[in-house]
């Protein structure tokens, strides 16, 4: 069952950049109630309070109950507009959501027994192709996040999203194939036995560069060639 | 070092950074990011410099992503020349960073290992940065 939490909001006035600005300049966020066939809603929510709903993980899957002029709205909350340099939320999309409303939601997956992979053991390297899935589900039943086991994973091996047991009633919206959620990558520690040798030469030789002068053409071509070596790393 | 494979010009005006970046502002691959938060000209030495010291100091574990590349040609003057004769010759590649950009992500790793591995490569930019970590959705 989908958590149904509380936030507090104002309706606003006015629409558009000027108006938003100004709601801004007071300390609140504007945002937008849509969806299930009715009118849209414009609102403010006070910045602190939504800055720690958006601090519990979750705030995209998670149901609020918004109150505006003594009705209430349920929704669930789409998008989330950040500045692009402090990352402070600047406008929020509320989706109306309606009985028996089914919609399309981006779930987190979370990975378990790291320590139970031979391959994560031996230094491979757990590359996360995708850090959620996105579901298709009811309202009223979104999944938490989808856990996926490493126990066993050997480097070259991967999970893919037929190797997830998901709830009831929950389709993933990619059907036409079988995705990859993450992979055991091989480790860059092993080759590179070699590598650090190169890199200590290399450290040597700035050193020595220092020193001789006469030398600078021949340290080029060979820092040339310790760097596409490092280009490797 | 990073630089493109062909050109259509050969060089390039200095240019401006104005703004804020509206694109490559959010982690897309890993869970570690560093985020500029003020303008800046980046070159390819510095992003190689930086990436070097992201990836010594995770000793090679996890992955890291580079989100900008250096495609604009900077061309210097030979010293002693005086003003005048012609633009100097193309000597290296930069890439106009504009506040808000992400420009290096990291993935794999400890967060507190990602955070320290991350300051040691913005330690080897020329803008102000940021340390940033992917909440979960």
């Amino acid at each position: 069952m989908t958590e149904v939490s509380e936030l507090a909001v104002e309706a606003r006035d006015g629409t558009g950049k000027g108006a938003a600005r100004a709601v801004r300049r007071g300390g609140r966020v504007p945002a937008v109630i849509y969806g299930d066939k009715k009118a849209p809603i414009s609102i403010s929510i006070d910045r602190v309070k939504l800055r720690h709903e958006l601090k519990r993980p979750g705030f995209r899957r998670r149901l609020y109950d918004l109150r505006i002029n003594g009705l209430a709205e349920r929704v669930l909350p789409r998008a989330v507009q950040r500045h692009p340099v402090s990352d402070e939320p600047l406008h929020v999309d509320f989706l109306r959501v309606g009985a028996g409303a089914e919609i399309s939601v981006n779930v987190a997956v979370v990975f378990v027994n790291e320590e139970l992979s031979p391959g994560l053991k031996r230094g491979g390297v757990l590359n996360i192709v995708r850090h959620e899935i996105e579901v298709v589900c009811p309202a009223t039943a979104i999944p938490e996040s989808f856990i996926i086991d490493l126990e066993g994973l050997e480097i070259g091996d991967g999970v893919h999203i037929s190797q997830v047991t998901l709830p009831e009633n929950v389709v993933p919206t990619i059907t036409d194939r079988d995705f990859t959620i993450a992979t055991v990558a091989a480790p860059t520690v092993v080759r590179d036995e070699a590598a650090a040798a190169a890199e200590a030469a290399e450290e040597e030789e700035i050193e020595g560069e220092e020193a001789v002068e006469g030398e600078v053409a021949e340290e080029a071509a060979e820092e040339g060639a310790s760097e596409e070596q490092g280009e490797q790393d | 070092m990073l630089s493109p494979k062909r050109t259509k010009y050969r060089k390039a005006h200095k240019g401006r950074v104005h703004g804020n970046a509206t694109r490559g502002t959010v982690l897309n691959f890993g869970a570690y990011g560093l985020k500029a938060t003020a303008p800046g000209r980046v070159t390819a030495r510095q992003i190689e410099a930086a990436r070097r010291a992201i990836t010594r100091h995770l000793k090679r574990a996890g992955r890291i992503w580079i989100r900008i590349f250096p495609d604009v040609p900077v061309s210097t003057k030979p010293t002693e020349v005086r003003m005048g004769k012609g633009k100097g010759s193309p000597e290296y590649w930069m890439c106009r960073v504009k506040p808000g950009r992400i420009m290096f992500e990291v993935d794999g790793v400890a967060p507190l290992l990602a955070k320290a591995a991350i300051a040691r490569g913005a330690a080897k930019l020329p803008m102000a940065t940021r340390f940033i970590a992917r909440e979960e959705a």
